[in-house]
């Protein structure tokens, strides 16, 4: 089941956007997140049950913009720029500072952008389930990675990987499998 | 709190008086200035139409100096400076960026030592060691790419493209790409 509820503990003076499912027993810090948020979609953002959207969260939609989180994650200060969509499966643990956005000069999402090459253009992006994400890493548009998989602190990472696998590095390769 | 202070809606005649601004300029974060100290006139200087969100940081030091060229757009360029670092017309610096002109702290290990006791709570800041600073220059139509970093004494030409993740620490000739850690070299646009 999924719930609307307006956030008891916010400082930012805003509400929730229309198209925002949050689901049971889910934590967002404040709806600071959708600061820059335009996604026109249906629904913009689902979260499902039990996952905690912390302090320094962004969800940097442009109108065609989705994204969808599964239960029992954890986002410590994630930044999310797309006009495409990006999935993360459930249980998934991404640290502070990281970045995913749909290509490497991102930028928040407004009606006029100051140059049509850097604007966004949509892709897809896909974290599978139980996937382990260290501090400052930056996961670029196009991007599948596998379930159980990690991904090491700073890594960019832009390909697709299969599950149970450790990235790391800058660009990042595939270290070791498990 | 007055949202207009993270929305961009606040009154930038609060600035400090050494802050120079053109024309429709958009600042988003009132508190990106909460750790701006320059004492230069100006000690920073924004061209026209200049953007700057949420994550812009301006640290400078009383003897530091910024410039930022006209239509160029901050998203989350944290800057550390204690001397100058200019910013072209035309720049985009993506999320979580870091430019700094100095290390701000000695590498010699004595005068590290002296550095800590002068910085402690009760230390004396006049007695801190010689520091070391090279501005940093960004020509026209950079591209600073999400996380990079961008370190004293760099001039990175016009219109060449710093990669996500990117630490770099050498001048990057204009029209080039760089990636990695340090960084280097991918491809030279004529």
């Amino acid at each position: 089941m999924s719930i609307r509820a307006d956030l008891g503990h916010d400082w930012f003076a805003r509400p929730l956007p229309a198209n925002v499912e949050l689901g049971e027993g889910s934590w967002l810090y404040s709806s600071y997140a959708f600061l820059h948020y335009q996604s026109r979609r249906p629904v913009g953002l689902r979260v499902g049950h039990d996952t905690g959207l912390y302090n320094g969260t962004f969800f940097e939609l442009g109108v065609d913009g989705e994204v969808r989180i599964g239960s029992y994650c954890t986002l410590v200060g994630v930044i999310v720029v797309t006009n495409g969509r990006v999935e993360i499966g459930d249980y998934a643990f991404l640290a502070h500072e990281v970045v995913i956005a749909d290509h490497a000069i991102a930028q928040p999402p407004r009606s006029e952008w100051p140059r049509g090459e850097v604007g966004a253009s949509a892709t897809s992006i896909h974290l599978g389930e139980n996937v382990w994400v260290g501090a400052r890493a930056t996961i670029l548009g196009g991007t599948v990675v596998g379930n159980h998989a990690v991904i090491g602190a700073g890594a960019v990472v832009q390909g697709s990987y299969p599950e149970r696998c450790v990235l790391a590095g800058n660009p990042a390769q595939l270290v070791r499998r498990f | 709190m007055d949202i207009g202070e993270v929305t961009g809606e606040w009154d930038y005649r609060s600035l400090p008086a050494n802050v120079r601004m053109g024309r429709d300029c958009w600042l988003e974060r009132k508190f990106s200035f909460d750790r701006f100290r320059s004492e230069r006139q100006p000690g920073l200087a924004f061209g026209d139409r200049v953007r700057a969100y949420t994550w812009t940081t301006f640290n400078v030091e009383p003897t530091g100096r910024v410039d930022v060229g006209d239509d160029t757009v901050l998203v989350g360029a944290v800057f550390m400076c204690r001397e100058h670092i200019s910013i072209g017309n035309r720049v985009v610096i993506s999320y979580n960026v870091t430019i700094a002109d100095s290390d701000f702290h000695p590498l010699d290990p004595e005068d590290r030592i002296r550095d800590a006791i002068a910085n402690s709570p009760r230390g004396d800041r006049t007695r801190r060691p010689r520091i070391e600073s090279r501005p940093v220059r960004v020509e026209d139509d950079v591209w600073i790419g999400i996380g990079a970093m961008v370190l004293k004494g760099v001039t990175v030409g016009a219109g060449a493209r710093i990669g996500p993740g990117a630490v770099v620490t050498a001048d990057v000739p204009a029209g080039a790409s760089v990636l990695g850690n340090p960084a280097h070299l991918v491809e030279q646009r004529d």
